[in-house]
């Protein structure tokens, strides 16, 4: 079988090499290459997703020995979980790249460093073994370290270094962990580890307090999501929408791979606390985006909120014992990942095309614009109505089957469920400020979207809709894998 | 199956391709309307003859979308189906000259589309999912002139109250589905026991929100910032109907205790809100208010265990209330004011007009034998044979006493004032009307057809038809004669302020909700410095190693690289390439050798 999978996760880098060898040659040229590999990746995997998925386990397995004496080797392969995220990735990337067509700055450089940061993420959610997968995690940090402090706004050398020291020491935790499954089992091959359980009691304990604490550094959960508003705010459109989009669900995948899979007897004592803490980031992620008048910190935080539903699909799965529950959680979770991804990358688009024209990103600068650019407008409306999850649209089935889930294995933690109202207020206050009302003369000349921007935001408005109207597209996917688990 | 699919898509196509086209949306709006309305008589008569209509769509895993046709939910899907399709004739008119007109008609056939979805839903997740599309295009319908002043204010109030509700819906339908082990909503109606009472406090709590109940019933009467055929159909018909229609659906699974409060929700509603009305200054917002009474007087049925006297009243209702926003529309064209004051004589310039209005008005306040007389008198009924007896009636007729007053009063507004002028033609609007006001007349007629239909019996008795008659005619004559600052005496402020407690919900729940984020915020900030200043304690540490490095290790290797090099400059010195010294050097370095060589058996 033609590997595919290695084929869309290093085309990337044969774009960047290419954008290298051309240097000089102006912006055009880069942007061209980059758009023209990162659609190409997106149409393999589109091939990759014709082929499917097996329920239970992985499929489309690309295997190459490597270092055979501590059992480290090139493995790739897909599943209901990880298949749904490098679509994700590859739609998102194949749409910053075309965002990005008018960045003039250093264009090559971007281009590659865009491309490298490609190539980590689909390799992140691809990898089957361990050492792969954390090369490739820590990889995603450099570019996108560089891209927040070459290509970022006013105060963006301090935000990048935030993230970055702030993900990177995060990120060590996980090496511990990684090592302690080695130790275990003697292999790096993440199909032995999620198979059966290679650690036990103290030890299991220990290696998911270290994942725990990566992945929450990632995901972003409160008390460790600072460098999160502070990162988005100074990143440039682009840097925004892929961390938000992708990047979050690095936290939100590995949640669910390494901890759920790897050490399930832990994950189920250690559940309640995570509950606790995914109910309280989703609470405080809802109130502390109530509070911006920034428009980007305010959807910024809104991901605290949405992936803290994740973090709670995923803990009450740990709480049961009923499969049929179980599968509702994780389908709901993992769906959210998806909805997260096209709905916040809609967002942040928006604002990013919002901010181009006016150079604010302060709501109460604006007033009245749906009149003046109605494009603009209404496509922020549908964006935002599915952020705040309008059934119809993307967030709804997901949301729906997380609180299904937790209303009927923990009934207190339901109690997010209030954070669905507060985000309605801040949207509804955003739009209000921005779009309705009497127009604002200063923005009279202001130009609506472009073809170019329209080809960016279309494909994500329809597919804000389809997943919201057929979720069952994905969610067939997802559910045979979830209800193996 | 092919009938539901009419009913549902006919308007969803047609708001589609209004918004592609933008063009003939007017044309295409009455196409849509027309072709649901003959898809929804097509499953009232499939429920006259004992079909059971169903279809299930693909949705979540293991639970699929329903669609159920039974004698309840396709009388529903008929009433939602001619009242929009008459109010769609009206708007043609209404609309006539606004440059939006697309937006307006695709808006609302949207709606229509979401509000037969609702009444039609045979599973808790398609009935949870109209009910939130039917608040986001009320929305779009209240912000429909979103330029102009407090527009965008009532139309975020209109959806925040009811989201907040809906809430309740969502626990409910959580609670029912794992019960039920099923997303079916006739499985999930069989549910008992302390689940019962949680889920049926949920249903009633979005109800309060949809229905506009007290104490959440001041976004309707905000909501007529919208255009008027918005308040004909949405806020007076369909939108605030999904309330009353969600609790007669789930009456059969309710316990005692829910019941009683919702009877008492219901008549507490009934007449705050008729008071509201009473002392209105606005006549969209009189009638507004009127709304949330009547939907007050349904509840207080359900939760007198007459669950068929609501839906009579319901469908009444929606006859009759939406051809006095009708009427209150035309009025409102002409004097470009809703403001009773302006309107005054209104009613004398169009006697056609004020005639259908003045029709439903009566009807309205249960004079017989329009339709209004038959189901006021049903809910009486009820209110007499409920256990709690004792305060429901006087709470239903209070209700009705007020009825007859603010309609009275609105009629006299209308009627008395400054001589007409000449009025121009409005056949669209008076057609839309004129073909509303016919069922509000004569529904009555029918009832006993409904009835047989669903095989239900409303209460009856002489005692409810005399305490009815004699309650509207009380309040109809009192509402002419007196002024309304007279009947109200002292109430008159608290009902001109909504009857606000504690500062309403503004006082309630705005501001604890921004005192929250105001101090998630100031947290916030503390936690982004603390994590800041961590930062710089590892960067300072950083540097301080650094230095380390610098004086310290740096220092040490460039010292030994200093050393060496002087050792090198003074080995150089060595080399100067003048040969003689070179071989003078190299004969004292042999002999040097040669002597340790020598000496070597000396010292081994």
């Amino acid at each position: 079988m033609f590997p595919l999978l290695t084929l869309a996760t290093f085309l990337p880098l044969v774009g960047a090499a290419s954008v290298m060898g051309l240097a000089g040659r102006g912006g055009s040229r880069a942007h061209g290459i980059s758009i023209a590999t990162t659609g190409l990746v997106f149409l393999v995997t589109l091939a990759i997703w014709a082929r499917g998925t097996a329920p239970g386990g992985f499929s489309q397995i690309e295997e190459i020995t490597w270092i055979p004496s501590i059992g480290a080797a090139y493995r790739l392969g897909v599943d209901g979980l990880s298949l749904p995220l490098i679509l994700l990735t590859s739609l998102l990337f194949f749409l910053s790249a075309i965002y990005s067509a008018r960045v003039d700055d250093r264009p090559a450089t971007y281009v590659v460093l865009m491309l490298m940061l490609e190539t980590a993420s689909l390799g992140t959610f691809a990898a089957l073994d361990a050492l792969l997968f954390y090369v490739f995690f820590e990889v995603s940090l450099v570019s996108m370290y560089f891209m927040i402090a070459g290509w970022g706004h006013e105060d963006r050398q301090r935000a990048a270094l935030m993230f970055f020291l702030y993900t990177l020491l995060g990120s060590l935790p996980l090496l511990l962990a990684i090592l302690g499954l080695f130790l275990g089992s003697g292999t790096f091959d993440m199909r032995v580890w999620v198979d059966a359980p290679q650690l036990s009691g103290l030890a299991a304990m220990l290696a998911l307090i270290a994942m725990l604490f990566t992945f929450a550094v990632k995901i972003p959960s409160f008390p460790v999501h600072t460098w999160l508003p502070a990162a988005h705010v100074q990143a440039p459109t682009v840097g925004s929408v892929i961390l938000a989009g992708v990047m979050l669900k690095f936290g939100t995948y590995g949640l669910i791979r390494f901890a759920f899979q790897m050490t399930p007897a832990a994950f189920s004592q250690a559940a309640l606390v995570i509950l606790v803490f995914g109910v309280f980031s989703a609470l405080y992620g809802a109130f502390a985006a109530l509070a911006q008048s920034d428009l980007k910190k305010m959807v910024a935080y809104t991901s605290v909120n949405h992936m803290g539903y994740v973090v709670m699909g995923v803990a009450v799965a740990g709480l049961t014992v009923d499969p049929q529950l179980r599968a509702v959680a994780l389908d709901g979770a993992t769906l959210q990942m998806i909805s997260h991804g096209l709905v916040t990358g809609a967002l942040f688009f928006l604002v990013g095309m919002l901010q181009d024209r006016a150079h604010t990103r302060a709501m109460d600068d604006f007033g009245g614009l749906l009149g003046r650019v109605p494009w603009l407008g209404w496509a922020f409306i549908l964006s935002a109505f599915a952020s705040l999850g309008l059934p119809g649209l993307a967030h709804f089935p997901a949301e729906f089957q997380v609180f299904l889930a937790t209303l009927n294995i923990q009934p207190w933690a339901v109690l997010a469920v209030l954070a669905i109202v507060i985000t309605a207020g801040l949207y509804l206050r955003a739009i209000a400020a921005v779009f309705l009302g009497a127009p604002n003369d200063k923005w009279a000349a202001m130009p609506d979207l472009d073809r170019r921007e329209l080809w960016v935001i279309l494909p994500l408005l329809a597919l804000i809709v389809a997943v919201g109207v057929a979720p069952g597209m994905l969610l067939g996917m997802i559910h045979a894998t979830m209800a193996a688990l | 199956m092919s009938l539901l699919s009419l009913t549902l898509l006919a308007p969803l196509v047609a708001a589609a391709a209004i918004l592609v086209l933008r063009r003939a949306s007017a044309a295409l709006a009455l196409a849509g309307v027309l072709l649901g309305f003959l898809g929804a008589a097509g499953l009232l008569f499939g429920a006259a003859r004992g079909d059971l209509l169903q279809a299930a769509l693909p949705g979540l895993p293991q639970m699929p979308l329903r669609l159920t046709a039974g004698p309840l939910t396709a009388l529903l899907s008929a009433l939602v189906a001619t009242v929009a399709a008459l109010v769609v004739v009206y708007a043609v008119g209404y609309m006539r000259k606004d440059p939006e007109k697309p937006r307006f008609f695709a808006t609302l056939l949207f709606f229509v589309s979401a509000m037969q979805a609702l009444v039609l839903a045979g599973d808790w997740i398609t009935l949870l999912a109209a009910w939130e599309l039917i608040g986001f295009s009320s929305y779009l319908l209240i912000g429909f002139w979103h330029g102009r002043e407090g527009v965008a204010g009532a139309a975020s109030r209109a959806f925040l109250y009811t989201r907040s509700a809906d809430l309740g819906l969502y626990i409910a339908a959580f609670i029912l589905i794992g019960s039920a082990g099923t997303s079916e909503i006739s499985a999930g109606l069989t549910t008992g026991g302390v689940a019962a009472t949680i889920a049926g406090l949920g249903l009633l709590i979005a109800a309060m929100g949809k229905s506009a109940q007290v104490p959440l019933q001041d976004w309707l009467q905000r909501a007529m910032a919208g255009p008027t055929p918005v308040s004909a159909l949405l806020h007076s018909a369909t939108l605030v109907a999904a309330g009353a229609i969600l609790l007669i659906r789930s009456a059969p699974m309710m316990p005692a205790g829910v019941l009683t409060l919702i009877a008492l929700v219901g008549g507490v509603t009934a007449v705050i809100t008729g008071l509201m009305a009473l002392a209105e200054r606005d006549l969209k917002r009189l009638l507004a208010a009127s709304t949330s009474s009547q939907y007050g007087l349904m509840l207080l049925a359900v939760g007198a265990g007459a669950p068929i006297a609501a839906l009579l009243h319901l469908l009444a209702h929606a006859a009759i209330k939406s051809s006095l926003f009708l009427g209150a529309g035309v009025f409102q064209h002409d004097r470009d004011s809703t403001n009773l004051s302006d309107l005054a004589g209104a009613g004398r310039a169009r006697p056609g007009i004020f005639a259908g209005f003045a029709l439903s008005a009566l009807a309205l306040a249960g004079i017989p034998p329009l339709a209004g007389f038959f189901s006021k008198d049903a809910i009486i009924a009820a209110s007499l044979a409920a256990p709690g007896a004792l305060w429901l009636v006087p709470l239903a007729l209070i209700g009705t006493v007020l009825t007859g007053a603010y309609m009275a009063r609105a009629l006299r507004h209308l009627w008395r004032g400054k001589p007409p002028g000449r009025a121009e033609r409005a056949p669209w609007m008076a057609a839309g009307m004129g073909l509303l006001v016919v069922p509000a007349a004569v529904l009555g007629a029918g009832f006993p057809a409904i009835e047989g239909l669903l095989n239900a019996a409303p209460p009856g008795g002489e005692m409810a038809v005399a305490l009815g008659l004699a309650a509207a005619a009380l309040g109809l004559l009192a509402g002419w004669f007196i002024p309304a600052p007279r009947l109200l005496g002292g109430l008159l402020p608290w009902a001109q302020g909504g009857f606000a407690v504690a500062g309403g919900m503004r006082g309630l729940v705005l501001r604890p909700a921004l005192a929250i984020a105001a101090l998630t915020e100031t947290f916030e900030q503390r936690l982004y410095n603390g994590a800041l200043a961590t930062g710089r304690a590892m960067l300072s540490l950083g540097r301080i190693s650094r230095e380390t490095d610098e004086t310290g290790i740096d220092g040490a290797i460039f010292a030994l690289a200093r050393r060496t090099r002087e050792t090198g400059a003074r080995a150089r010195r060595l080399q100067s390439g003048l040969i003689h010294r070179e071989l003078a050097l190299t004969v004292l370095g042999i002999a040097l050798v040669t002597a340790v060589l020598l000496a070597a058996p000396l010292y081994s």
